[in-house]
């Protein structure tokens, strides 16, 4: 990166920082820490909602997403809407009338102590690995990108935020995520700008999307249905899984995941909870498909522009280094003269410049199958490093740190909402349940700004453990959320909707079904069970519920009625 | 689920919050319908 480039970065980030202390003064006690003392406006809730679930991998891989795959990705996100309304009309108004400051909390009104400590403990279980992951993900894409130390960049990636949320708690990530989310919003509207005016004069956004359609990229809406019938249960994004499994994943997210909780509680009113989540299930959809239709307009762009053979460079330079390098210097040679051959004869009459596409692919193709040797050890997947390799050959100076700010930012948004959720959990469903005399306020306030930075080091401390085991962990945590989730949903949905249904039995079919979960998930990864990942929220939610009703009704209704619907406070 | 709503409580534009859940519904469809015909025609 150029001077200008680590300035405009610097500064952004550093900014963010001084801005994050300015506003961390707060109550000292967990009301104002985890809470923001409930003082934040509507607006500031639907962008810390969704700066919590925008991370750097949401602005990294979706744009190679559409690249490589096509925009059907956008169908992950049908299900978030339809959550939005569920969460609003049953969750929302329960977590605010009984003043709670975690999800959790409220199951031990509505079943007992035992499946509040549980669903906590699997929510930090989870969340607290797949941070690390989170910051790990765009470390290595940036540290291999650009050259930089990985220990530095997980540092940098997932500890300087640290900070101001040790700092300022929620209100303190309330007023950054805000600035955060200007800041990203202006950075990939101003790389959208640029790939549109990289294109040749009189190309314009109806040609990028026959380019792309032409290539098969504008695949918004696909079935699932095998062309000779049948659904492929093991195909990760259509309509239909999109709808019904991610209309669980998101359920799960958002009303039994403590990082989402932990932002629309901290609203002024119910009022302006509900008013952020459901913006939200507005903006959310349209705005996947802009970013991912950053990624078609990115493709078009290539097709007249030089393209590499292989988006992350640092893999070229490990075939370089090995048994293939004789091979690899011949093929990179052909494969440069090939793509200034190609650009020369596009839209020449005679079908030359498809007949030279297919020898570009088939090179491209040959380096993939070379990092897949062992011997090697190279990864092949080069999705994630597209946007950021388009970003770094081909725009200007200063725009390449603004862009490069973005990903941190918005890395930043997600793990500081996520470490304050963690300290939350952590404070209130552990340290001060457990704890056997009263703790006085502002003790609790210093013992969450403690646990905020044990959660702080112990997520980066992972991050950099993510990258010594290597891709294999990567891929495994992508669907350890999807493990979990059902499960706690199911205990949620169990606790709102089934009043008859007690503790002890929510509590055992809690256990059991993610135990079978977890099982069905190894089996997935062997290929016995071909279950695209995000059936698993359906599996499990669906699962504790059903179990918990047949294990009710076997110890009998009388023995169900929780001490919140005693007090008159359930639903 | 409308007998949690609270007495402080204000909704904003419409009467109703199964107003605004509506709006949110149909403006997915919306996007479907959009999505499906953009894949229909530039397939």
């Amino acid at each position: 990166m150029s001077r200008p480039d680590w300035i405009v970065l610097a500064l952004t980030l550093l900014a963010i920082i001084a801005y994050g202390l300015y506003k961390s003064r707060t109550t000292r006690d967990l009301d104002g820490y985890i809470l923001s003392n409930r003082m934040v406006p509507w607006y500031m809730v639907l962008l810390g909602i969704m700066g919590t679930q925008a991370s750097a991998v949401t602005f990294l891989s979706a744009p190679g997403q559409a690249y490589t795959d096509g925009m059907r990705f956008v169908q992950y996100y049908f299900g978030l809407p339809l959550a939005m309304i569920v969460v609003c009309a049953s969750f929302v108004p329960v977590f605010r009338r009984l003043k709670v400051y975690t999800a959790y909390e409220y199951l031990e009104q509505r079943f007992d102590l035992k499946t509040r400590t549980l669903t906590s403990l699997l929510f930090l279980l989870q969340r607290g690995i797949s941070t690390g992951i989170s910051i790990a993900a765009p470390s290595i894409i940036l540290s291999s990108l650009l050259g930089w130390n990985i220990l530095w960049t997980n540092v940098f990636m997932g500890g300087l935020l640290v900070i101001y949320t040790v700092s300022g708690g929620a209100k303190a990530i309330a007023y950054t995520q805000q600035l955060q989310m200007i800041i990203i919003f202006s950075g990939m509207a101003i790389a959208g700008y640029m790939v549109v005016r990289g294109l040749p004069a009189g190309v314009g956004l109806s040609e990028v999307l026959h380019i792309g359609g032409k290539a098969g990229k504008m695949n918004v809406i696909t079935t699932g249905f095998r062309p000779g019938g049948g659904f492929d249960w093991n195909d990760r994004y259509n309509l239909l899984s999109g709808i019904i499994g991610g209309f669980f994943l998101q359920l799960s997210y958002f009303g039994a995941d403590q990082s989402q909780v932990g932002r629309y509680l901290t609203a002024r009113s119910t009022s302006e909870s509900r008013l952020g989540l459901l913006l939200n299930g507005l903006v959310k959809v349209p705005m996947q498909f802009m970013i991912l239709l950053l990624g078609v307009m990115v493709f078009a762009f290539y097709q007249y522009h030089p393209r590499p053979v292989f988006f992350n460079q640092s893999q070229i330079a490990k075939l370089e280094q090995s048994k293939y390098k004789d091979s690899a210097a011949v093929l990179l040679a052909r494969y440069d003269a090939g793509e200034r051959a190609r650009l020369k004869a596009a839209g020449e009459p005679g079908g030359r410049e498809v007949q030279l596409e297919r020898t570009q692919v088939a090179d491209r193709a040959t380096v993939k199958r070379w990092l897949d040797d062992p011997a090697v050890g190279g990864d092949s997947n080069d999705t994630n490093y597209i946007f950021l390799r388009f970003v770094t050959d081909y725009l200007p100076v200063g725009l390449i740190g603004l862009l490069i700010a973005v990903i941190v930012l918005a890395a930043w948004g997600s793990i500081a909402a996520t470490l304050n959720s963690l300290a939350s959990c952590t404070i209130v469903d552990f340290h001060r349940r457990f704890a056997r005399a009263p703790i006085p306020p502002e003790r609790e306030y210093r013992l969450s700004q403690w646990y905020t930075l044990v959660w702080g080091v112990f997520c980066v401390a992972m991050a950099q453990l993510a990258y010594n085991v290597g891709n294999s962990l990567i891929e495994a945590v992508n669907v350890l959320g999807s493990l979990f989730y059902g499960v706690i949903l199911g205990v949620f949905l169990v606790a709102f909707f089934r009043r008859g249904t007690g503790g002890r039995a929510v509590f055992i079919s809690a256990v059991i079904v993610e135990i079978g979960v977890i099982v069905l998930g190894v089996l997935g990864k062997k290929g016995i069970v071909p279950l695209g990942f995000l059936w698993y929220n359906v599996v499990g939610a669906v699962g504790v519920v059903v179990l918990s009703e047949m294990l009710q009704l076997n110890f009998g209704r009388t023995s169900a009625v929780s001490k919140a619907d005693r007090n008159g406070r359930g639903l | 689920m409308e007998r949690e709503q609270f007495s402080d409580e204000k909704v904003p534009l419409f009467k109703k919050w199964s107003y605004w859940y509506m709006l949110v519904a149909g403006f997915l469809l919306l996007c479907i319908g959009v999505f499906y015909f953009l894949t229909k025609h530039f397939s």
